[in-house]
């Protein structure tokens, strides 16, 4: 054959895969006219390629992997076995062919209806979840709640005054239990600047101890606000006094500005 | 001497790959079973070594074994030995994956039609076991300079073409090409002289 030559030497790398478009597509045409050298060099070739998998490392794929094709294959065998086992066509009464057409019609039914009902089952489970999350929501506030009235309303609590910077502007009050935490509470407070908050500080009364971050809130509408501490960092005999300043929003590890307000644990 | 003659012209050798493959015909689980124990390491190995990622290949050789087991006819064992067969069937597959072909594309080559062409073994093909014909293929590409082993890897398990070697490697086009062939031609000899 006239240009088999130069179609032979490419055999191994049209086997490979690595021609280029040009050169596979006039290999593939010489193919095509049914040149049976070439063709029978192509199908030596593809098993000398086959051979570079043995180049790669060998691995153990998963135990599960085989455990879903045998039980894929087991299910497609055994499906593929229950056919033969009906009886041919000429064999089966109207009667019993009638009697199957009412049971599809009956299954199709039947599986419609299971359909809606399990949506009407899932839009209703759907629904008790949302009231049960709803539920625990205020439960929670709830629980939130009691702890403030507690620790606001006990004997043992004890008051602490923090003044602002500004001698004329409000003061925040608060109230710490040794048990159920502090709470924090101000009116008419000033809201602070774009995208800061006031955060919480804990001094401890350790010299050389750095303030102890606690939460961060921002005064409603009408500059009130409670902020409810349940796990104070530190202990109320280890502080000797709260303060508030305003930091970036999201808070920050240690005071970045001086307190606005401020007053000591007695 | 009529022992001699027979054993130095005996019957070749016969995988029992030829004798399970064609079980799969009647869905006999028993001899896919077997299929999977004796080839599985050497596919995922190979699949792995394509993608390398274990829970994408495990898919790949998924779809490559569930492939054997409903198109096992698209197998002629008259036509060449099985393994070869099977890991071209492998690589096509992790290749496709690899170059991220669209979900219809990869939906299209379930069909039957798209399976390895055949995969004829030559005149000096010996049956070895895979450890033996594992270790004469690793020697053998270990004794290709570095630069034909490097281009042969790119084409086989990235499926790179002779123009996109040259421009990973930067290197002219034509030397990538006589790198691949050389390399190839090389192999064959090596393998050749095996058996």
């Amino acid at each position: 054959m006239k240009n088999c030559d130069q179609f032979r030497e490419r055999t191994e790398a049209y086997a490979l895969g690595a021609l280029d478009p040009e050169e596979r597509v006039a290999l593939e045409v010489h193919l095509a006219s049914g040149c049976p050298e070439c063709t029978k060099a192509v199908e030596e070739a593809r098993w000398l390629i086959s051979q570079l998998a043995y180049t790669a490392p060998e691995a153990a794929p998963s135990d599960m992997l085989k455990g879903r094709l045998l039980q894929t294959v087991r299910a497609e065998a055994q499906s593929q076995a229950k056919p033969h086992a009906l009886p041919s066509k000429s064999a089966i009464p109207f009667w019993l062919l009638a009697g199957v057409a009412a049971l599809v019609v009956f299954s199709i039914y039947s599986a419609w209806n299971t359909r809606r009902l399990h949506d009407e089952i899932r839009e209703a489970n759907n629904r008790a979840a949302d009231l049960v999350q709803q539920r625990q929501k205020i439960e929670q506030e709830l629980l939130l709640a009691k702890r403030e009235a507690t620790i606001l309303m006990d004997p043992g609590s004890v008051n602490i005054a923090l003044k602002g910077s500004d001698a004329q502007g409000p003061q925040l009050k608060a109230k710490w239990h040794s048990e159920w935490g502090v709470v924090v509470m101000g009116e008419n407070i000033p809201m602070p600047s774009p995208h800061h908050v006031l955060q919480l500080w804990f001094i401890p009364k350790a010299p050389g101890k750095m303030p102890m971050p606690s939460m961060m809130v921002r005064p409603d509408a009408n500059g009130r606000f409670v902020l409810l501490v349940s796990s104070p960092p530190e202990s109320m005999d280890a502080t000797k006094a709260l303060a508030i300043s305003e930091e970036p929003e999201g808070g920050s590890p240690w005071p970045t500005n001086p307190p606005r307000y401020s007053g000591g644990v007695s | 001497m009529l022992l001699a003659a027979f054993t130095s012209t005996g019957p070749r050798e016969v995988s029992p790959d030829a004798t399970l493959v064609p079980r799969l015909l009647q869905k006999d689980v028993s001899a896919f079973e077997q299929l999977y124990d004796r080839h599985s390491r050497l596919v995922y190995g190979l699949v792995l070594r394509i993608l390398q990622q274990a829970s994408i290949s495990e898919e790949v050789v998924q779809e490559v074994f569930l492939q054997l087991w409903r198109n096992a006819d698209q197998y002629d064992p008259s036509r060449g030995p099985f393994v070869p067969w099977l890991c071209t069937m492998a690589r096509n597959r992790a290749l496709d994956r690899l170059r991220l072909k669209s979900e219809r594309q990869r939906r299209r080559e379930d069909q039957p039609d798209e399976l390895p062409s055949a995969v004829v073994a030559p005149e000096y093909e010996k049956v070895l076991d895979d450890k033996r014909r594992a270790e004469r293929v690793r020697a053998l590409m270990a004794s290709l300079s570095p630069q034909q082993k490097k281009a042969i890897e790119l084409a086989y398990f990235e499926g790179l073409s002779h123009s996109e070697i040259a421009a990973a490697l930067e290197e002219p086009l034509g030397t990538v090409k006589s790198w691949i062939r050389n390399g190839l031609l090389r192999l064959k000899e090596g393998l050749q002289a095996t058996s």
